[in-house]
């Protein structure tokens, strides 16, 4: 017998078995749906807990997408403003306003040091504006002593180039659009 | 355009009997084969995503299905031959046929089963058993042998 004729009388053989498939089919086919069904259920309530994520979110307060354009405005575009420039001077002047003066040399981390600073308006709220520079490169801190209605978050917040945190004694916006807004507000955190 | 149950309807469910054909003769019940089909089918619909259609469906669903069985650990099983009670009453050249076959070690009987009945070629049994085409050969002739084997006093029987 050859390998072809063998192999005839095998499929002839298996293939003569009856197959009954109908209970197999059923199942996976039930099965396939139920699963389907748990699928589009899970779809659904990843989608709603993605909706209510977007609704809660925190937004960036408006107050620091004002201390962002001020930025643009003062410090990049170099609008004329009147500025101190003498420490005693902005030492004196956030005495007055409430904010912890020690902390303003601390302010810059590494490498930088206090430019100038003054009063502006963010929001109809007088924030004390400080600059700090280093090789050209410039970041701005606005504070404002804490008041009932501030609502940030104790810890650090905020997206590339800006961020935004409160202490129990002050309101802390931090700007530096060309380094790590972030890493400039958590070394302040530590010191207001 | 037909959904994806739809496609693997098409696609994956006609090849349901050769399926099951084949696990009736590697798992001890009848049951255990309807299971083992069960599972490969269900498991081929979680990954019918990563399915290319136009490829070989049979071929991948053959994969499944033997990739399955030994994760169900059903090898273990299968010292002893699947059960005669899985066969309808048959013809006695259809019997001494299913004996020969599941006399075979169990490495042989599916490499023929795979190669006589569902007509694979060697090359793609070594992909669907994930085992060299060299060793795929050798045993389907070794399988062969042994069937000739154990057919050969049967016939010498018949003809008396």
């Amino acid at each position: 017998m050859t390998d072809d004729e063998l192999d005839q009388r095998v499929r002839e053989s298996i293939l003569a078995e009856p197959i009954d498939t109908a209970r197999v089919a059923a199942v996976v086919r039930n099965q396939i749906r139920h699963r389907t069904r748990i699928a589009r259920w899970a779809l659904l309530a990843i989608a709603a807990g993605l909706a209510l994520a977007a609704f809660f979110w925190p937004r960036t307060p408006s107050v620091c997408v004002a201390a962002a354009q001020d930025h643009q405005h003062e410090i990049v575009q170099g609008e004329p403003r009147r500025w101190l420039t003498d420490l005693t001077a902005i030492e004196s002047l956030a005495e007055k306003q409430g904010v912890p003066a020690a902390a303003i040399p601390a302010l810059g981390t590494t490498g930088y040091r206090l430019e100038r600073a003054r009063l502006c308006f963010l929001k109809k709220q007088i924030f004390l504006h400080l600059v700090y520079t280093k090789d050209g490169e410039q970041y701005s801190v606005y504070l404002r002593p804490l008041t009932e209605e501030a609502s940030f978050s104790d810890s650090v917040r905020g997206s590339e180039g800006l961020a935004y945190f409160q202490t129990k004694r002050v309101t802390a916006v931090f700007v530096s659009p060309t380094a790590d807004a972030q890493a400039f507000a958590r070394a302040g955190a530590r010191v207001l | 355009m037909p959904t994806q149950q739809e496609e693997f309807e098409n696609i994956a469910m006609p090849h349901l009997p050769a399926l099951l054909r084949v696990a009736r003769r590697l798992t001890p019940e009848p049951t255990s084969a309807e299971d083992l089909v069960q599972e490969t089918m269900l498991l081929a619909w979680r990954g019918f995503r990563q399915f290319q259609p136009g490829t070989n469906a049979r071929a991948w669903l053959f994969r499944i299905l033997f990739n399955a069985f030994h994760a169900a650990g059903l090898k273990a099983h299968l010292d002893a031959p699947p059960s005669q009670n899985s066969f309808r009453p048959m013809l006695q050249e259809r019997l001494e046929m299913a004996e020969a076959l599941d006399a075979l070690p169990l490495e042989q009987r599916t490499v023929l089963l795979l190669a006589a009945v569902e007509g694979f070629t060697c090359q793609e049994i070594a992909g669907i058993l994930e085992t060299p085409i060299g060793t795929v050969m050798s045993r389907l002739s070794r399988a062969r042998q042994e069937l000739r084997k154990s057919l050969a006093p049967m016939a010498k029987e018949a003809y008396r």
